[in-house]
């Protein structure tokens, strides 16, 4: 036993005693690819090279990670249990994915394909709904895009990499620091670790998230802001559709104007929450008992503004008195509200029902128009962290700077309301992949500036278009300012007709995998966001009359995008 | 749109030979000489080239894998230089000849400037897989020019010449030369720029004398060299019948390597607009300035050859059937 784990990682040991070079005092090891990071995209990109037979003839790869992959190796849940980091992969990752061999590593069963989407405006209740089955492309069981908790996806990848080795995979292990190892054209780097390994890499990859070290170390600079804005991230558990309701797929948003939340299917009784809010709002929620954050959750589905406005102060200035509500008190205060606005207790819009003795039987009318309400929220799944928007003046590092790369959050960080954030970095891992391999071909350094240039024009734009156009989104509906309200809901009613430009907006989800109609729909939601951004002056200067009608539906179709690819 | 050059000149142990048969300038080479610092720098100077090179690189595997094909074997594309002998002339700082020893070719790059081998074996000696220490390094670089090593008896199975025809002196006795260093069968490549008012236009007006993106005296207009040339040298040409212009010391089976070779030219043409696909290719080489990338121009597309160009001969095999 001990024998054959020896032999397990007969490559490391070969590697490090051939490429061991020393210099003065200290000695280094050669490596063609440094991957700093192993999260899902350092992960993907150790994956996806090493799946290529050229890549792994030519490269030795080496990923260095602070954190265990042991345990995340093992990672095993109770099947209805679930992490509360949830990504929904787009029909265009899951391709990638499959490509290089690692969905087959994914426990699929854990997975929930999206195959409806409902988005509505929390000001206007003004509605658009998308379906998988409107997207002619789309078989059966697949949706619009897949829902995947980041564990289950990195567990898998690091599955692939046992099947196929070649990846020296440092994990447990920090790096210490990252120097040029001299002065001149294309210097290497080397990264020093804790345990005392020093290697020298060709090509070093910046993986490691939106504090990026070697974003440091490259001296990138970025541009971005903080949203002044939380996203509260949960597991919820509610109780099962009906017979007479559809299958528990159906991703649901409400733009409410202290942020988009969100419920996104997991199981027929596990759903994923991520609610974006204002920090002092994520705070008091976090600050409940979890069976009132259930409560919240279920009414800020439901209640209008004003009422989660009421709910959230009352919450707040019982916990700043210690004598914090139970879940009872806020339960009568929801049923007090709902009176007032005349929501019918047993309707589906009534968020009081979800404790007591829920029907069991017939649903309400228009039930699938909401979530299902949550009974509670499973334990210790509750965390918080903050937004922004970043995005990196370069992916490439020049100068003293030379050979790095980034990818992923290194690069850019964006909001999740389109649920974009992991899908943009595994596309960036994509185009790295496929660059470096091109570059092998070509008999090129792969860390030199030309060879990599490729990837930083194949990806920059795409995701500055991208990410420009979620940002938008989150302004625009993040205000409660009348003619902008008003545009939303014109835009959003009108575009809800146009059947054929829903399409072309579900094909920008990654529904049909391809690549070039992605970045046009995009560019059609930018273009509308600043349509819709001018027909909302219009309005202003109007005084909230004959908007833009064009424009708002321009505009509309941005918001669906948004919603679309959320999933 | 330029691209700089390769220099080829006499080592000084070569001295005597200058005055009679070299195609080496000096004044080109002292010009290289001057700017050899700046060969790695991706931003610089050479960043034409830099750039240049992976289509360069990629034309040459194409055509070796096509000739592989015609020739009935089926080679893995990634591998296709794999152990070939590949001689690079007026190798600069080793851009080319890097990439072909990446490529598992058994590489030796010469070059007539000093400063430039010394750039060259130190940018090599960088890189684990390409110093000379490393074991599985296939890349030699040696001080001399291609007249030089006709004096020995080595044939290469392919030899490059990258932006260097025009440079030298005397390009019918430099591309007889090229031609006498390739084994019977093997592959000639040469890239280099049309003499057209395009070319002049794009790489002296602009590129030298507007954008400054390469120093002045980088190119001189009358030394550039049409596609046509090219083909036409080749359709007539004839191995240098025993003593070569240069003094030769080649054995006598090199010699009769190119007698046999002689049976036909390297080009059998029957018609002005068709060339032998088995024999010949060029292709243009076109430069966008907004993406600031290079590629290989379509077969035959219309205007293609008015600037940068790529060419490929392959020498007739040893009795040809």
């Amino acid at each position: 036993m001990l024998a054959c784990r020896r032999l397990a990682r007969p490559a490391f040991s070969r590697i490090r005693s051939l490429s061991t070079t020393t210099e003065g005092a200290l000695t280094h090891e050669n490596c063609d690819v440094v991957v700093v990071g192993g999260g899902p995209v350092g992960l993907a990109l150790a994956g996806a090279l090493s799946s290529s037979r050229v890549v792994g003839d030519n490269l030795r790869i080496a990923l260095v990670e602070a954190g265990d992959l042991d345990k995340i190796r093992a990672w095993q849940l109770p099947s209805e249990k679930y992490s509360n980091r949830v990504s929904s992969l787009t029909n265009t990752s899951y391709a990638f994915l499959n490509d290089i061999g690692a969905w087959s590593y994914v426990q699929h069963e854990r997975t929930c394909p999206v195959e409806h989407m409902d988005v509505w405006d929390g000001i206007s209740d003004a509605r658009i709904s998308f379906d998988a089955a409107e997207i002619g492309t789309v078989s059966q069981n697949e949706g619009m895009a897949r829902l995947t908790e980041n564990l289950n996806l990195q567990r898998g990848l690091l599955h692939l990499l046992e099947k196929a080795p070649g990846v020296d995979l440092i994990h447990r292990t920090k790096v210490t620091s990252v120097t040029r190892e001299s002065e001149g054209h294309g210097a290497w780097p080397i990264v020093n670790l804790d345990n005392g390994r020093r290697l020298r890499a060709r090509l070093l990859v910046g993986a490691d998230g939106f504090n990026s070290p070697v974003r440091a170390y490259a001296q990138i600079p970025s541009f971005g802001w903080s949203y002044d804005t939380q996203g509260v991230v949960a597991t919820l558990i509610h109780r099962p559709r009906s017979a007479y309701e559809g299958p528990n797929t159906t991703a649901y948003q409400r733009f409410l104007p202290t942020g988009p939340i969100a419920f996104l299917p997991l199981s027929p009784t596990v759903s994923s929450l991520v609610w974006s809010t204002r920090p002092h709002i994520a705070q008091t929620l976090q600050g409940c008992d979890p069976s009132v954050l259930a409560c919240m959750i279920n009414a800020a589905f439901r209640l209008p503004q004003v009422s989660l406005q009421y709910l959230y102060n009352r919450i707040s200035e019982a916990q700043a008195t210690s004598t914090p509500l139970t879940p009872q008190q806020v339960q009568e205060e929801i049923l007090w509200r709902e009176t007032s606005h005349g929501i019918d207790r047993h309707s589906a819009m009534s968020a009081s029902a979800a404790m007591g003795d829920a029907p069991i039987g017939i649903p309400p009318v228009n039930s699938e128009l909401v979530p299902p309400l949550v009974t509670s929220i499973q334990a210790g799944s509750i965390a918080s962290f903050p937004l922004r928007f970043n995005h990196t003046e370069s992916y490439l590092g020049e100068g003293a700077g030379a050979r790095t790369v980034l990818v992923g959050d290194a690069a850019h960080t964006i909001h999740p309301l389109a649920g974009q954030g992991l899908n943009l970095g595994l596309g960036d891992v994509e185009a790295l992949a496929k660059c470096i391999e091109n570059a092998i071909l070509q008999g090129s350094d792969v860390g030199s500036y030309t060879a990599l240039q490729p990837y930083a024009r194949e990806r920059y734009l795409t995701n500055h278009t991208i990410m420009a156009a979620i940002d938008k989104l989150h302004k625009l509906y993040t205000t409660d300012f009348e003619p902008v309200v008003w545009a939303r809901s014109t835009g959003l009613e009108v575009v809800n007709e146009l059947d054929s430009l829903k399409a072309a907006i579900m094909m920008t989800a990654g529904a049909d995998g391809g690549k070039s109609g992605i970045t046009a729909g995009w560019d059609m939601v930018t273009k509308g966001v600043e349509t819709l951004d001018s027909a909302v002056k219009v309005a202003r200067a109007v005084g909230g009359g004959i908007g833009g009608i064009v424009g708002t539906g321009v505009q509309t179709l941005i918001q669906r995008v948004s919603e679309r690819t959320r999933a | 749109m330029l691209s700089p050059f390769r220099s080829f000149v006499r080592s000084p142990r070569l001295g005597r030979l200058i005055a009679t048969h070299s195609s080496v300038n000096p004044d080109e080479i002292s010009h290289f000489s001057n700017l050899s610092a700046h060969w790695w720098d991706e931003h610089g100077e050479f960043e034409f080239l830099h750039k240049m090179n992976p289509v360069r690189m990629t034309f040459v595997r194409q055509k070796l894998l096509e000739a592989a094909r015609d020739d009935g074997t089926d080679p893995n594309p990634a591998q296709v230089l794999a152990n070939l002998d590949v001689l690079d002339v007026g190798c600069g700082g080793g851009l080319l000849s890097e990439s072909l020893a990446r490529l598992g070719a058994n590489t030796l790059g010469i070059d007539a400037s000093e400063k430039n081998i010394g750039i060259a074996r130190q940018h090599a000696s960088t890189d684990p897989r390409l110093a000379p220490t490393s074991p599985h390094s296939s890349l030699m670089y040696q001080h001399t020019t291609a007249e030089a090593l006709l004096e020995q008896p080595k044939q290469f199975d392919v030899v490059c010449s990258m932006e260097v025809l025009e440079h030298v002196d005397n390009p019918a006795s430099f591309l007889s030369t090229c031609a006498e260093l390739v084994k019977p069968g093997g592959h000639l490549f040469l890239s280099t720029i049309s003499r057209t008012p395009l070319a002049y236009f794009l790489t002296i007006f602009m590129a030298q004398d507007v954008l400054r993106k390469v120093s002045p005296g980088t190119h001189t207009y009358s030394k550039y060299i049409k596609p046509s040339e090219l083909i036409q040298f080749f359709e007539t040409y004839r191995p240098p019948t025993p003593p070569a212009p240069v003094p030769s010391l080649r054995e006598s089976v090199t010699l009769a390597d190119s007698l046999t070779s002689s049976a036909r030219p390297w080009i059998t043409r029957h018609s002005d607009t068709y060339l032998p696909r088995t024999q010949v290719d060029v292709r243009g080489l076109i430069y966008n300035p907004v993406f600031g990338n290079w590629h290989l121009a379509p077969k035959d597309a219309w205007g293609s050859l008015e600037c940068n160009y790529i060419f490929w001969v392959r020498k007739p095999k040893e009795i040809d059937s």
